[in-house]
Parts: C-alpha cells; structure tokens; sequence
C-alpha cells in the first residue's frame, strides 16, 4: 500500500490563543515540517467535534493532529480533558468506518512548543505514510 | 506635538502594569500605558513556566500583552521613558521621550531580513547574555509590538539593514519624540531589578561559566531556549548533578538587602521540576535556609518536588571552586544532619538571586515627594487601609513596586491598584461614563 | 439573502517574505480560475500598508464587496488592522476572514517552494469557503445594574465596599452574624504595622459610614439567585423577611475559620497551660506591659513559651487518600513571630522556644523573625514525622522534641505556657455554595478561574471571589484582593452597557432534540432547556457564554454551534484546506 510518491495530507486542528502561536513559532524559528499540513484554527480545541475529524477524512485528509491547549487555555483549565473525550469518540467512530485510529493524534502544544508541535506533526506524517491514504485502507 | 489627555498614566508594561491599565480600560478610562523596553510582557514574558500550576508563561502574558496591544482605551508608548511628571490642574502634567528605534513600526513586519543581514553581533539581554543579537533585532519571537529596533550604540553604520529591508522601515533620521500628557492619576508598575551575583564575590559569577543566575536558567529550562537544549555553558555538556544556592542575595545583610524576596524558593523548585523533565537522569539539589512555600498551591508544590526527587540540603554555601574539567565544587555549611562544613560537587550551579528596588522614576518626579522605604522600594502609605498608596496623593503602586512578589499577588495587586486608581479619578473628576 | 457573492481576495507579498517562497502568482492565477465569485483577486507589495488599505477600502466600496479574505502574516499580528479597514470600509469586519501564509506557509517551508505554495493556496481557499458562508456578527450589548451585592461582612467586604462606593456604584452588603468586623475585629496588634485589629476594623467602617450608596444587612444571608451579569436577582434572608436584590455583580467576601485542635493534638484541652495563638493574641491585647511587666496565665506565671507551628495546616497526606490540610497558612508564622515581639516588648524575662518547620517570613518579614531572635525567641526547627510531644509534668508543661543539631535524640524541657500556632481553614458555607453555585478547589477554599489570568473570577461570570474565602492570606493580601475584586466587579456595572464579543454559542432549533448534552457539557450554565411552542430545546444565555465551544462538539444533532464558527463554516474551510 505504501507508496513513495504518496504525500499524507494533515488536518492540524490549532486555537487561536494557545496552539496557533506555538504554530506560528515553528514557522518563525524555520522549523522544518511536513508541507502538507493544513491548519484550521479554532478558539479552543474542546470544541473539535468528532463529526469535523471523521469529514475531514472524508474530504480527502489522510490524518487529523489535533493541537490541544494543554492546561494553559484562556476558556477552560480542563479542556485538554474534555477534547481527549471527544477524541475517544472520534475514535471509535473512525473503528466503524474502518479507518485506523493511528491516523488521529491528539498533543498539548503551547504557545512556545515549537517543536514539540513539529515533532509530533512529523511522527504523525511518517506513520500514515505507512499506512497510505485514507480511502486506500479499506475502500480500495 | 500637541498635549494628550487621559485619565490615567501607568508606567511599566510588565504584567502588573498591564493589568492595571486593561481594569482602567474595561472601566471606560483612557489610559497611556508606557513601557521603557521595546517591548511589553516585562520580565514574565522571559520566563518558561510559572508556579504552581505550570502553566506557560508566554500563553498566560500572550493573552494579556494581545488585550493591551488592541484595547481601544489604552494608549500604547514602548521604548519610552518618562522623563518628568509635575503637578498640573487636572492632576499631572508628564513629560514622556519615546526613544527613536531607527525602524518605523508601522511599516515593519518582523520578518527578520535586517537581522540577517546585520554584521554585529551583541549579547542578548533578554536572554542574559547567553545568545547574541545583531546590531538591528527582534527583541524575541513573542516581543509585542514585533517591531525590530536598531541599537546605534553597536552599529557600523553599513547601511546593510537599509538596503535589505523590503518595506522601506529604516529610518536613521528619526529624532526622539516627546509627547505631553496631561493625566488624573498615574500607577508605577515598574517592576524590580535582579540581584547582580557579582556583588556575592565568593559565588564566582562571571568568573566561572557553569555558574549562571537564575534567570539565565529560566531562558534554558523555557522553551525558546538559547541551545535547543539544557546544557551547561563550558562546554556544552548536558549537565548530570545541578546545585541551586537559594537566598543569593536575599536575607543577607552583607550586601545590604535582609529581606526575603519571596519568589526564589518557588521558581527553584519550579525550574527542579522542569529540569526534571528535560533530564530525567539529572540529580538537583537545593541549598536551603527555609523553604518559603506559602502561597495558595505552594506547599503541594513542594511536596510533589520532593516526590519527585529534588533533594534539599539545609545549608548556607560559604564558597565555590572551579575544577579542571570544569565542574564546580560547593562548600557548605550544614545546619541540619551532622552540621559542620561540607563540600559537594555539581557539574551546573544555578544562583537563585533576589528582587530588588527598580524606582529610579522617583527622580522624575519634580515636586512630588513619593518615598522610598529602606531598601529603596516604593513605600506603602497606609497599610491598614491599602498596599498601593504611595506617599503622594494621586500615586498608586502595583507589582513589584513596593516590594517582591509573585506573579498571582502582583496581578491581585494591580487590579487593587486600578480599583484605588479609578475610585480617586471618579471621586476628583466624576464617572467616565457620565462625563 | 441573495446567493451572489461579491469577495475580494488579496494575497500579500511581505516584500519577498511570503513570495520569496510561496509562488504569489501561482495563487492569485488559480483562485481567479475556479472562483467565480472572488471579483476582485489582488497580489500586494504589503497588504498592511496604508496604501494598500486605501486601496482595499476603495475597492470594497467601488466593486461593493461584501467578503474579504487578506492572506498574509499571522492574524496575531494583523487581524485587528483588516478588521477595523473592513469597518473604515463600511462592510461588517466579521466578513473578513485573515488567513496565515507567512508563519504557517513561506517561512515553515523555506525548502519547498512547491509545498509552501499549495498550503498557501490550500489556506486561501478556506479562507474563501468561510467567508461565503459568513454571516456579519455584531457585539453583542447587555445592559447593567450599577449595583454590587457583597457577601461578608469582614475586612475584605468592607474593602470591598469602600472601593465600590467611591466608584459611584452602588453596594449592598450581608453579613451572617450580628456584627461587622470578622475575625480582625478580635485581634491585638497585627503585624506588620502595629495596629488593633479592631481599630483597623473601625477605621474601614468609619469610612463606609454615612455614603449614601451603601446598604449594610446584618443577620442576612443568601436564599437563591437567578440572572447573569449585569442583570442577577438575589434572594436574601433578613431576620424576619425575605428581600430580593436587583444588582450587576456579586462578591463573595465570607472569609475562613481558625483550625480548632482536636483534643489531645498537642496536649489541647487536655495539658493545662495549652492554647491557640488566637487567645495568645486576646489575652496579649488586653494585658500592658512596658518592658517589666510579669506575664500570668490561668495563675500561672509564665517565665518560658513554646510555640508550636503549623498546627493544622502542612499536614501529611493520609496514606488511605482521606482528608488533610496540606496547604501552608501562610499567615502564621508571621503573625507568631509578631506576637513573640509583643511579649517580649511588654513582658521582661521571658523566653520563647519556636517548634518550627521553615520560618515563612517572607518579604519583609524576615526583619521580624530576625529581631525576634535578638529579643529572647530561640527556634527549634522539627521535621513532619517527628513533631515535638506535650504533656503535663508538676505544675508545668513538658516538651519533648527530636533535633537533627542534638543527633535526633529525644529531649525533654519544660515550659509554663504551650501556644499552638493554628492555621486558617475554609468557613462553612454550604447553603451559599449551594445557592450559588460557587467551585471549591480541594483544599476547601474558593477556587479561582485561573491564579494569573482570572484571579477573582468564578465559572459565573459576575460572580467573584476574595479575601480569606479563597486562600489563607494576610489583613495587607485580603485588603488587596478585595480590591481587585471591586476593580473586577466595577469594569462589569460601571458602564450601562456591556459589550461582549459576538463568539456566542447558539442553539439551530430545527435539529435541537434536546438531548441536553450541552447542559451537562458547559462549565458556565450559560445553557438552559426551554420550550418553544410545545418543543422542548436547549438555550444559550450569551451573557454567560465564554465562547470556548466545548457544547458544540458534544452535541448529538449538530444543533449547538458557536458564533463565527458555525458548523457550516467550519466543515467548508475543512473542504477548502483538502483541495
């Protein structure tokens, strides 16, 4: 399945006060990562429905990163916990679809976490692009 | 330039000042907020994650420094200094000299190109000397306004900035600018000056690399730090065995400050903690008097610390010893187990050194009498009835001002500060809203 | 509304900063040919610049745009300039939707020419879906009461109330009991200023008295509220009759409760010459002395003191998980140091022995510690598994304590008066908490949104918190936060109307099949369940609404979204990134 020419598409989901910044800093820093991820900013990443990470595969995206905001987020301090909730369900919705749940990936990323968001976007990448694209795992 | 008007000055952008200014702002007063650094966020925003509750630090003053930079009361002046304040008939007339950054901010868009193209390079003081900058910089990646500023001192003059920068933002041309306010009340949110370790002769700094100072530390346990990487100055090495000498400078009458600086206990524990994250293996250990963990969540900060592994040695270090290979040799006094002096080693020495008074704005002030107390911080006038009264009506102190603090207390104190602030102008001039 | 959609698109060059790496040309090309609707698709120098603010202005007018995308830096840094060009503009600045290619695209792809291009096309084609779905947003106003209801009586309401007072706002405040004052209105000298704690008491009510904006009940507490800022209803309960309150803003000053030791803790109740530092303090505060004086107690006269610290707070926790005080006090061992100087001011020859774990004198406190050590005070430091024992021996006290200085052998003195300093505990306030449903964190007391950010506010907007209710802290702290708090409630009720952000929840009647999943979900209870013409289906009160959208992503149906980020709005710019 896996394919050399084959480029993961991510979906990073970031908030505008928290994760979004640290995003930014990768770039400033010229911090290498994946080109291939695209970035949706939200204001805070407890709201990311499950229903948004199982059509953004569906649209095409081979993975979902979700860029929580840790213990730091200006609306909730236990968002991170609520998100991971969402998340499970997520995942278990991505179960019946078929689709494998190594493909979503959930991380505390602050406003300075520069590499800790690469890293994690770039650990993602390798892994799908093991797996292949999303619509080749079970409906190819 | 003509005369400004507002309701209230408040001098010093760190995050006591920028508290007070949005409270004033969210009230409806107008407020001319100066900041001396091109930069706002004051020292906070230099930090890596703030006690107890680790939170990062440029996540918490993000939030603020946004609010300031945006809010449609609140008049924003950076690299500027308050030069003179006198009493005026709607209160204060300021005198306020925003120094030329040879950038126009308005056309900058941080993109860094003159930075590149810069041939200077200076340490960096907002990372204490452990990185360089260039002659023309971007204070840091968070700096609010992200504006580069050129600092003539160390420029050449190449004119290399000039050619490179795409939006045509340097201006060697620009002249200081002096801008006329006439205000109703003014808070001093000026925050403290570091203890220089220097003066503490038998500690080394300066003199042997691998001691550094606590906020040296911060900027290598923060995430943007300098290396990438928790390692000790020397030579690079990732430091296995880190002492930390508490009360440097602090409750020690021999460099003329008996006072506990309330913050050190704390952020060396906090720094332990993180340290601990970066380098699982890495030993560190306290030098203690007392363990100062008295603020809400303290005191199970400490105990996780302990937890965790952080070891605390009840001592006072009398001197420190420079090793061949460049690892350092601790004496101390032991004041708990068998007593006596003992000496210990520690690849990594990290100083935790004490707040002290940054009140030269006392000087500006021409007829105006705000005291100073007897290590020099601002003096409280009343304590009974608040702690932000100064000795001059219409003055109002927040933060550090008048005396050390924790960030949580210096946020409460600044919104104490706004609340005397607004209720002084209202009861003089009438409600904002009503006028 | 009409389908046609009029966008204008302006991608921005940075001066070479975005085009250097991101193909500019490539972008504005492709957008112009799969977007009908983007009539107007420009590259520009810098988008920031005034020139090109001019020009964006004027073409909004000229080719009546009603979208915009700008794409360029971070919104961080420019959102706010667009937005208030879009205002300049005439076209509603929640229509112009900034999206990053410079941090996120040119600069993060410097290698990758191709790469960074397609992202930044890919985030200018979200940009584009969101703003066809757009909708313009306006803040939303409230309108206020210009009144605070104050809940407590002690130092750090009556600060409270002064503040609020002279801001022209007006203040109503309860009290429990039968008398303002609290706990500081008992005590002798508090340090660090040498003043009564009654006088200090006396002072602030002497200066709320006679304001004619102030309402003090006595004998009073709360039955219920309902309402949100700006516009609560509060239920109190008077000595004969209930009384409902009109007010913008509540503050909760209810303060803490002294640690009473159980019988037997250190020979308490049970050792004769064993008492607290409060009636230390009481008995301190009535006695003179001027240096000579002989200090008696309970007929005994007293030539040496033990104190013991931290009784009741830094407690160990229990290894089953139960119940201790491990917060520090934080006030103890300054108030005790500054008892120990006013015995050994007004009293000659006395010596105190200080049991002690870390002296937290901090700040300028130290002066006290270190001047207590000059007047006859000795400390004797103990570790939390071998604290000092009491028991009675002739007609005298005896300690037994274990020092690390004397090989932690067991040693025996003996002593005519054991003073315990105890810790501050959170007040009982069941029915209040009930009534308001206010958060306690695990140490009993208030617990804040957050130490730094939001420091006196509860998940209820409007409803703060200060003073002793919310950590242990000093008559200088509590004054301070109450303070803060009066600054806090006055940005609330100050103006007549409030302006909040348009970033609310709100609930598409059509799909809301009143699961109630949001209700659960929402930290604020700013989500009620109503019914609509027969149909039961949940509400949003945006005066509560923070905005974080944690409904949103729980909601079964789809029917709870956020403002501004509209589930529509949302899954399109999904559809645009994946192109």
């Amino acid at each position: 399945m896996s394919n050399v020419n084959f480029e993961p598409k991510i979906l990073v989901f970031s908030t505008n006060m928290i994760s979004d910044p640290g995003i930014d800093l990768a770039g400033m820093s010229h911090i290498d990562y994946p080109p291939s991820t695209r970035i949706l900013r939200l204001p805070c990443s407890s709201m990311v429905r499950p229903e948004f990470i199982i059509y953004a595969f569906e649209s095409g995206f081979d993975a979902v990163f979700i860029a929580a905001d840790g213990g730091d987020c200006p609306y909730l301090s236990d968002c991170s916990e609520r998100t991971a909730r969402n998340v499970q369900r997520a995942v278990d919705m991505m179960k019946e679809k078929g689709i494998d749940q190594s493909r979503l990936r959930m991380a505390g990323i602050c406003s300075v976490c520069s590499d800790a968001f690469a890293n994690g976007v770039k650990n993602l990448y390798d892994i799908v692009k093991g797996l292949g694209p999303v619509n080749g795992s079970k409906n190819a | 330039m003509p005369e400004e008007e507002y309701d209230a000055l408040v001098i010093g952008a760190g995050v006591a000042g920028m508290e007070a200014a949005i409270d004033l702002g969210d009230m409806g007063f107008k407020v001319m907020l100066v900041e001396k650094e091109p930069t706002i966020g004051g020292k906070m925003l230099l930090l890596s994650k703030v006690f107890p509750t680790l939170d990062c630090a440029s996540c918490i003053s993000g939030t603020k420094t946004s609010t300031v930079s945006h809010h449609q009361n609140i008049r924003l002046l950076t690299y500027s200094n308050v030069d003179e304040i006198e009493k005026s008939k709607s209160g204060f007339r300021a005198r306020i000299i925003e120094k030329p950054r040879y950038v126009d901010a308005s056309l900058c868009t941080s993109c860094g190109d003159c930075e590149d193209a810069c041939p200077i390079i200076v340490p960096n003081e907002f990372d204490f000397g452990l990185r360089g900058r260039k002659a023309i910089y971007i204070p840091f990646d968070t700096a609010v306004p992200k504006s580069a500023v050129l600092d003539l001192d160390n420029c050449i003059y190449c004119m290399q900035c000039e050619r490179t920068c795409p939006a045509d933002a340097i201006d060697f041309l620009q002249v200081p600018k002096v801008h006329t306010v006439n205000v109703k009340a003014i808070i001093l949110a000026v925050g403290f000056k570091l203890f220089q370790a220097e003066k503490k002769k038998d500690y080394r700094y300066g003199e042997y690399r691998n001691v550094v100072n606590s906020m040296q530390m911060e900027r290598i346990v923060s995430p943007t730090r300098p290396y990438n990487a928790v390692v000790r100055p020397s030579d690079g090495k990732e430091p296995q065995n880190i002492g930390y000498v508490l009360c440097t400078g602090s409750r020690d009458k021999t460099v003329g400050n008996p006072r506990c600086s309330q913050v050190c206990c704390m952020y060396s524990m906090k720094q332990a903690q993180l340290i601990m994250g970066s380098l699982p293996a890495a030993d560190i250990t306290l030098y203690y008097m007392d363990i100062r963990a008295y603020g809400k969540g303290f005191e199970e900060f400490y105990r996780q610390s302990r937890d965790m592994g952080v070891k605390f040695v009840r001592g006072k270090v009398a001197k420190v010893e420079q090793k061949v290979n460049t690892d350092l040799t601790v004496y101390y006094e032991d004041t708990e187990g068998s007593g006596g002096m003992k000496k210990a080693d520690h690849d990594l020495l990290v100083l935790s050194v004490g707040l002290l008074p940054n009140t030269d704005i006392v000087k500006a002030f021409n007829g105006i009498k705000v005291e100073l107390d007897e290590v020099g911080w601002i003096k409280v006038r009343d304590e009974g009835k608040s702690s932000v009264l100064t000795s001059a009506d219409g003055v109002f102190a927040a933060g550090c001002t008048t005396g050390p603090k924790d960030i949580p207390d210096s946020v409460l104190e600044a919104g104490a500060a706004a609340s005397q602030c607004a209720a002084y102008i209202i009861k003089k001039m009438g409600s904002p809203i009503e006028q | 509304m009409s389908n046609e959609k009029r966008i204008g698109v302006y991608v921005c060059h940075c001066g070479g900063n975005i085009s250097d790496y991101v193909d500019v040309n490539k972008v504005v090309e492709e957008i112009k040919k799969e977007e009908p609707d983007a009539v107007i698709v420009k590259d520009l120098m810098f988008d920031c610049a005034d020139a090109s603010q001019s020009e964006m202005i004027d073409d909004i007018k000229k080719q009546k745009l009603d979208r915009v995308v700008v794409a360029a830096c971070s919104p961080k840094l420019h959102e706010t300039t667009f937005r208030n060009m879009a205002k300049r503009a005439g076209l509603n600045p929640f229509m112009l939707y900034h999206v990053d290619i410079r941090e996120q695209a040119s600069w993060a792809h410097e290698n990758n020419r191709m790469g960074a291009t397609l992202k930044a096309l890919a985030h200018v084609r979200a940009g584009i879906a969101y703003v066809k779905s757009a909708e313009p947003l306006e803040k939303i106003k409230a309108e206020t009461t210009r009144s605070v209801l104050i809940i407590g009586g002690g130092i750090a309401g009556l600060k409270a109330a002064i503040d609020l007072s002279a801001m022209d706002v007006n203040v109503v405040l309860i009290e429990r009991s039968s008398k303002l004052g609290g706990h500081v209105a008992e005590l002798g000298e508090i340090y660090p200023y040498y003043t009564a704690g009654s006088e200090i008491v006396k002072n602030l009510v002497d200066e709320l008295s006679g304001r004619g904006n102030v309402a003090i009940f006595t004998n009073a507490t709360v039955v219920s509220y309902s309402g949100y800022l700006g516009k609560f209803e509060v239920k109190v309960q008077r000595e004969t009759s209930e009384i409902t309150l009109q007010v913008g803003s509540i503050i909760v000053a209810t303060g803490f409760d002294t640690y009473k030791p159980y019988t037997g803790e250190y020979g308490y109740e049970k050792v004769r010459g064993v008492i607290t530092i409060s009636e230390l303090a009481r008995v301190l505060s009535t006695a003179a002395g001027d240096g000579s004086a002989e200090l008696i107690y309970d007929g005994r006269k007293v030539r040496q003191i033990a104190f013991i610290y931290c009784v009741g707070s830094r407690q160990k926790p229990p290894e089953d998980g139960g119940h201790a005080n491990q917060y520090c006090s934080r006030y103890c061992c300054n108030a005790a140091t500054s008892e120990a100087l006013t015995v050994h001011r007004k009293f000659k020859d006395i010596k105190i022995y200080h049991f002690y774990r870390d002296m937290r004198t901090y700040g300028r406190n130290e002066l006290m510690y270190e001047s207590a050590g000059r007047s006859g005070s000795i400390f004797i430091r103990f570790d939390e598994d071998h604290p000092p024992l009491v028991a009675e021996e002739g007609n005298r006290c005896k300690i037994t304590f274990w020092s690390s200085l004397i090989e932690n052998q067991p040693v025996d003195m003996y002593v005519d008066l054991v003073v315990l300093i105890t810790g501050m505990v959170p007040s009982h306030n069941e029915e209040l908490n009930r009534a308001l449903s206010l958060p306690v964190g695990v140490d009993g007391f208030y617990k804040e949104v957050h130490p730094k950010l939001r420091p006196v506010e509860t998940n209820v907007t409007g409803i703060l918190i200060c003073g002793t209710s919310q950590a242990p802290r000093d008559v200088r702290e509590t004054l301070s936060s109450a303070s803060a708090a009066a600054a806090k409630a006055a940005s609330f009720v100050l103006k007549r109307e409030l302006e909040l952000d348009p970033f609310v929840a709100f609930v598409d009647p059509g799909l809301c099949e009143a699961h109630q999943e949001c209700i659960k979900e929402c930290p604020y209870g700013a989500i009620e369940l109503i019914e609509e013409s027969g149909k039961k289906m949940a509400h949003v009160n945006s005066a509560k609404c923070k905005g974080c959208g944690a409904c949103v992503a729980v909601c079964p149906t789809g029917a709870m979204q956020l403002k501004g980020y509209t589930n529509a709005e949302i899954k399109s710019m999904i559809g645009g990134l994946a192109r």
